[in-house]
């Protein structure tokens, strides 16, 4: 019983840590455009069913396999910045009406990224090399796979970095300008759209490095594969507080444990229904978070 | 127009009239090109289990999650030598599992749904 | 007429329910990703009062709206005071949840020795009503073209008075109208509600005209494709989301010439109109264009 209670814990942070990496880039875009882009999942997609063709074509190693999928990524998600997000400047009429038009437009995106991808590997599923081959981690009673510990690392180095990347180059301050006061950013001669564009690739292509290590780990790609990026990223990013770093690491753990727990607890079905209840509940009572919960205090800008 | 709507409020209170049901058994097979299927439906009464020959049936096709776009031109379904039994070809947008819908309009109006799970040829 | 062409006349008249239960939503200012739950209720209930119960449609049709609205209320009351990004993650988790409860939903009846009722991920099946009473296809697209008319009026009157005057300024600007004494809380859970049993009627309809429905119809899919289709015709008027509409469903699909490729065309269209129109073919500017010109030929 504490066996399965500490498995079950275990696999939940597990499987939070592959929800945490897909909360990051999400958030990032959010946090510094004020826009979501329904396209995250679909763009990272789009990178996993690259890396899939060269995989079937070449039998790359996992390197190669992993840097085309983040390639593959930051393409789509670069064309879905042009598309969908520069056109719509804060010079529109209002920034409520510009970030639905995006939004849509990032939707739209997604239906075609989704039937590029199934046009050109047209089959239900593909199988994909795993990362590490070996067997499962022992701790005691307890085991633990190799694949999310590195997704583990990877959240938490993500976060890290971006943390200091936000807070000691350059480039950072130039984004926090951007994000406190574009227009004031602008007049200092910060290239607002520039800045823009380069969070949208970053952000994508760590969704790309997230896909890489989900799809290694499953050992699979569906079409399903986009509308699941997108949906647990932004549950997760929901979860934590809309546009804070940790606390897309702590909504994507929370995910996990939610899910891990309630599927063993009462079944599949009612771990889904279980999550959606608790993100209903929270964003009705707390909408900024549960990491604004921790903190005692209003989200932080990222 | 004004006499449709008539007729639809008129029907809308009246009693049943006592159609007798349909039921079918569908097989569908992979053809030569990707996504085509050829399916051979068997039609009956439901009640007997009566072969219904002569029937005017046409098939569609529609993706569960998207219930009114992705769907598929409906083609009428030829008789075979089985009464009874009929074919039709149809050709999907994707694999996965379609709602495949039969629409009879004579001997008697039915429609009946049967979720099919299209796979690529093995 | 045509097979095919009653099909999808018919889809497109189902489909502009939802699409415009989600303009009802976006002119108040709020952005649901969930409208296709009262879709599904509207669809659950309609069937099990005709199918199970022996009601007539018109009254299942009614009680599904009833309780379209009141599900959009009790979704609506704990979640109206959110905005943007916030309101429609809301919506999307109450959504999720409906289908869900669909899948978890077993009720089923044995009907003239043939199962019928909700069981679960297999669907309801044997929702026979339109076809037990010899209704053929023609008259029941009628009926549902009738009542949409009937709805559409129901717009352009609201537009003209007082309420549809409110409604826009709460929408563009909450605190302007608290100010000059709008009960924006109330007049917003009134859209809410409005808007559900809108969507319920779509499904009573839609349930009917399938005779068979599943969890699966109910996904965020189909609820953001409503979205899309309300915000691409145009939030000027009630006839923008008709438009959204009959464009993707009615060309393009109908069309067949992009057949395999339609999502991408379709989608690249979208992208590139929402840069030029932000807020649709039919915007509000583009509605008023059109009156004035109207108007100014009536007078000539």
């Amino acid at each position: 019983m504490v066996v399965d209670l500490a498995q079950n814990t275990l696999d939940g942070l597990m499987l939070g840590s592959a929800y945490a990496l897909l909360a990051l880039g999400f958030t990032l875009i959010f946090g510094v455009l004020r826009r979501a882009n329904l396209s995250y999942g679909p763009a990272i997609m789009l990178g996993a069913y690259a890396a899939t063709w060269v995989n079937l074509q070449f039998h790359s190693g996992a390197l190669v396999l992993a840097l085309v999928t983040i390639a593959g990524a930051t393409l789509a998600g670069a064309y879905v910045e042009r598309l969908c997000f520069a056109p719509h400047g804060r010079r529109s009429r209002s920034g409520e009406a510009a970030a639905v038009a995006s939004m849509v437009g990032s939707f739209a995106l997604w239906m075609q990224l989704e039937e590029l991808a199934t046009l050109w590997l047209p089959k239900h599923l593909y199988g994909f090399p795993p990362l590490y081959d070996g067997p499962p981690l022992a701790l005691g009673p307890l085991t633990l796979r190799v694949e999310y510990l590195a997704m583990l690392a990877c959240a938490v180095a993500v976060c890290f970095g971006l943390h200091r990347l936000l807070n000691r180059t350059r480039f950072g301050l130039a984004v926090r300008a951007v994000v406190d006061q574009a227009d004031a950013a602008r007049l200092a001669g910060i290239n607002v759209p520039r800045v823009f564009m380069l969070v949208f690739a970053l952000a994508s292509a760590l969704g790309g490095l997230a896909g890489y290590l989900i799809v290694a780990a499953h050992e699979q790609v569906t079409p399903m594969l986009g509308m699941w990026s997108t949906l647990k990223g932004m549950i997760a990013m929901m979860l934590g507080g809309l546009g804070s770093l940790p606390g897309a690491v702590v909504g994507g753990l929370a995910l996990g444990l939610i899910e891990a727990h309630s599927q063993w607890l009462f079944g599949p079905q009612y771990r889904d229904l279980i999550a959606f209840l608790i993100l209903f509940a929270l964003l009705a009572v707390r909408p900024s978070g549960l990491w604004a919960m921790l903190r005692r205090s209003p989200a932080p800008a990222p | 127009m004004r006499r449709t709507l008539l007729a639809a409020a008129l029907a809308a209170f009246a009693s049943p009239a006592a159609a007798q049901r349909l039921a079918a058994d569908v097989d569908c097979k992979p053809a030569r090109q990707a996504l085509v299927y050829d399916c051979r439906i068997a039609l009956k009464e439901a009640a007997s289990r009566k072969p219904v020959a002569g029937a005017d049936v046409s098939v569609g096709a529609d993706m569960p999650s998207m219930p009114m776009a992705h769907n598929v031109k409906p083609v009428k379904a030829a008789p075979t030598n089985q009464p009874g039994e009929y074919t039709a070809r149809i050709e999907l947008e994707m694999h996965g599992e379609w709602a495949l819908k039969l629409n009879v309009r004579s001997p008697v109006r039915d429609v009946i749904v049967k979720k099919i799970d299209f796979r690529e040829r093995p | 007429m045509d097979e095919y062409a009653l099909g999808v006349l018919t889809n497109v008249g189902l489909f502009s329910f939802l699409a415009l239960s989600a303009y009802l939503l976006l002119v108040a200012g709020e952005m649901s990703f969930g409208q296709q739950a009262f879709f599904g209720v509207g669809a659950y209930a309609a069937g099990i009062g005709t199918a199970m119960w022996g009601w007539p449609l018109p009254v299942a049709a009614l009680g599904a709206m009833a309780l379209g609205a009141a599900a959009a209320w009790l979704v609506g009351w704990p979640t109206l005071r959110l905005r943007g990004l916030y309101f429609a993650m809301a919506t999307l988790a109450a959504a999720e949840m409906f289908r869900i409860l669909f899948e978890l939903f077993h009720y089923q009846r044995t009907i003239d020795g043939e199962l019928v009722g909700p069981d679960g991920t297999q669907g309801f099946r044997g929702i026979r009503w339109v076809l037990e009473r010899g209704i053929e296809q023609e008259t029941f697209l009628a009926a549902v073209w009738a009542l949409l008319l009937v709805v559409l009026a129901a717009f352009a009157i609201v537009e003209r008075t007082r309420l549809g005057a409110t409604l826009r300024m709460v929408g563009e600007d909450p605190e302007l109208a608290a100010v000059l004494g709008v009960n924006v809380a109330r007049v917003k859970l009134g859209v809410a509600a409005a808007a559900g049993a809108l969507a319920a009627l779509g499904g009573a309809l839609y349930a009917h005209h399938n005779t068979y429905v599943e969890p699966r119809n109910f996904d965020i899919m189909l609820g953001v494709h409503s979205l899309a289709y309300a915000l691409i015709g145009g939030l000027g008027t009630a006839l923008g989301p008709l438009l959204g509409v009959a464009l993707d469903i009615g060309l393009l699909e109908s069309t067949r010439v992009f057949q395999g490729y339609r999502m991408i065309v379709f989608g690249g269209l979208v992208a590139l109109l929402l840069i030029v129109r932000p807020r649709g073919l039919l915007d509000e500017v583009a509605v008023s264009r059109i009156a004035g010109a109207l108007r100014r030929r009536r007078t000539a």
